[in-house]
């Protein structure tokens, strides 16, 4: 009860900084646009507003304002709530806490696949630009698949082997993924940057799909906080208090490994996210998943659309991989919350 | 109300239950005793279809159990084990609270009446003080009346219990046990109960079923069972059998 009251403190909270670091996020970068002009673009674009508001701001401000850097925070937003969201799914389903959204070998597949992409120069004719988010897609649910109908013994699938399943699955994608990247040359840096974790590809386009994905899976987990939040019971205790252990937890497992794929493929495997974010959450506001579930979501957004800002301005002109400064800023504060969180919170 | 027909489970062709075959009438006790590996555990498993039976079937309310939704069965069945519930950090109300989780629909919220009956069990748990604790910081044996709490707050015909009492001291056996009873006698609830101890045993149930190696070796009341060619014979050892002075139920001497 009183948890819950937390949560309508905190989730506005979390909604205003989330704005607040996007508005910052979108004033970043060479050409110098403030705040007010930013919203004024972006407002202009809505319909019903735009009848109040004076164009008095040149073209290539509006392109870079609307075309460029608001797509790239707002991709950022999604990738980020999907890796958390899926980050914790992934923890809560399978018991663990080192889980992350790539433990079943959803990046490694979506990383090969994209390799593929840039190695053969695929392009499928009706997909045209979006052949490598579309394969990437693939193959990280193929991984996921083919980890599931692995470590499915009678029926049933156990949670050691599930996971450990996942590890060879990786290893093995890995492998196949390191022989790609050895036997070419030129596409070398291209498919290590990827993996390595970018917004830098983004435009509307890369929006329109990933957008809904998010929303609709986000939407539809929250319909399963009460089971993620018996799971952690015990799996028995799950099933005695009349949860279908095994249904929820492929359904479960399914929606977090189709928003790890959709984040994957439009913006590489950026790492940390999914790992640290949920348990940062866990850590500032307990194990409930009324909390965690919906503060993640943001949490990730914010997290996200942040590391963004400071891999773009950084060293400007030259972007950091997003990768490395997830884990930069995640690290440090995630070691600070261990320290000082006084019993084991998982 | 519950009707094992010649239920039979084998892993990997060994045979860990053979041939049960047991009819437990609504509002009784039922205990089951037995050595170590004689498939107490599977039974229990078997009945709150966790596992499947290799032959023969399980009817409950005239249904075969394994026919049952996991949700529907859990309006009627709820089960205390010996893990109860894992030291996860939520509170003890809200843990409680899950026990409704059966008797709501997916898109259904608790009401009123669902949180009156967590209160109502609270108090009767004598668990009121511990409600805004984490599960994980409680003892042993708080967790296990947290895990009756849930049970009961899952309003269920039929209680198994499968050794909720192992890892507990004698005071918070005795509670445990207690719950169990009155809350039979209150609602008319039917128990089967996995008990180590054949004192408590003889003590707290209305009949008792002593397996061995898979099969059921008697069926009967503390008097029948509790006898020393019996308990010589299934666990190779020499208890003395004396009566309780207060009860004179038998009760064994090691």
């Amino acid at each position: 009860m009183k948890i819950k009251h937390n949560l309508w403190v905190w989730l506005p909270v979390f909604f205003l900084i989330l704005i607040l670091v996007m508005s910052i996020s979108v004033t970043l970068g060479a050409a110098n646009i403030n705040w007010q002009l930013a919203w004024q673009i972006i407002f202009s674009k809505i319909p019903g507003i735009s009848t109040f508001i004076e164009e008095s701001w040149s073209s290539s401000n509006e392109t870079i304002v609307w075309d460029i850097r608001l797509p790239r925070v707002l991709l950022g937003a999604a990738v980020g709530a999907a890796l958390a969201l899926a980050g914790a799914i992934y923890q809560g389903v399978l018991r663990n806490p080192l889980a992350d959204p790539f433990i079943l070998g959803v990046s490694s597949g979506a990383s090969f696949g994209a390799a593929l992409v840039f190695v053969f120069g695929l392009q499928i004719v009706l997909l045209g630009r979006f052949t490598l988010p579309a394969v990437a897609f693939l193959f990280g649910f193929l991984s996921l698949l083919i980890v599931y109908f692995l470590s499915r013994v009678n029926q049933k699938v156990r949670l050691e082997t599930i996971i450990l399943a996942g590890v060879v699955v990786q290893s093995f994608i890995g492998a196949c993924l390191s022989l790609v990247l050895a036997l070419s040359n030129e596409h070398l840096q291209t498919i290590v940057f990827w993996m390595m974790g970018s917004l830098a590809l983004t435009d509307w386009g890369y929006n329109q799909i990933i957008f809904p994905i998010i929303l609709i899976v986000s939407i539809v987990s929250l319909f399963f906080i009460k089971e993620l939040n018996m799971l952690g019971l015990g799996e028995e205790a799950a099933h005695h208090s009349g949860v279908s252990v095994q249904r929820t937890r492929f359904l479960l497992l399914i929606l977090a490994s189709i928003i790890t794929g959709a984040a994957v493929s439009v913006s590489g495997a950026i790492g940390f996210v999914g790992l640290v974010v949920p348990h940062i959450i866990r850590l500032m506001f307990g194990a409930d998943y009324r909390v965690i579930l919906p503060l993640s979501i943001v949490g990730g957004a914010i997290f996200l659309v942040g590391a963004d800002a400071v891999a773009r301005t950084i060293m400007a002109p030259r972007e950091l991989p997003l990768g490395v400064i997830t884990a930069f800023l995640g690290a440090p504060f995630f070691g600070y919350l261990l320290r000082r969180a006084k019993r084991g919170y998982f | 109300m519950l009707d094992i027909q010649n239920v039979s489970k084998s892993v990997d062709g060994k045979p860990i239950v053979q041939d049960i075959q047991l009819s437990i009438q609504k509002g009784k006790c039922i205990g089951l005793i037995g050595p170590n590996g004689a498939g107490k555990s599977t039974v229990v498993k078997l009945i709150s279809a966790l596992e499947k039976p290799s032959a023969g079937q399980i009817q409950f309310m005239g249904k075969d159990v394994q026919d049952w939704s996991v949700k529907k069965l859990a309006q009627h069945i709820a089960v205390l084990t010996q893990e109860g519930l894992a030291p996860y950090p939520i509170t003890v109300y809200d843990a409680i609270l899950m026990g409704r989780y059966p008797h709501l629909g997916f898109f259904q919220r608790e009401s009123k009446r669902d949180y009156e009956i967590v209160e109502e069990v609270l108090k009767i748990t004598d668990l009121t003080e511990f409600r805004d604790q984490l599960l994980d910081t409680l003892s042993g044996g708080e967790r296990q009346r947290v895990a009756i709490a849930k049970a009961m707050v899952q309003q269920p015909e039929l209680l198994l219990l499968d050794e909720p009492t192992t890892y507990l001291d004698i005071g918070h056996q005795l509670n445990i046990l207690k719950l169990v009873q009155d809350w039979q006698k209150r609602d008319g609830l039917t128990v089967v109960m996995v008990l180590h101890d054949l004192n408590l045993a003889a003590q707290f149930c209305d009949e008792l079923v002593l397996m061995d190696h898979g099969r059921v070796v008697r069926v009967g009341t503390s008097e029948d069972i509790i006898a020393k060619e019996m308990l010589e014979s299934v666990y190779h050892a020499n208890p003395e059998i004396i009566r309780h002075p207060k009860t004179n139920i038998p009760q064994i001497l090691l």
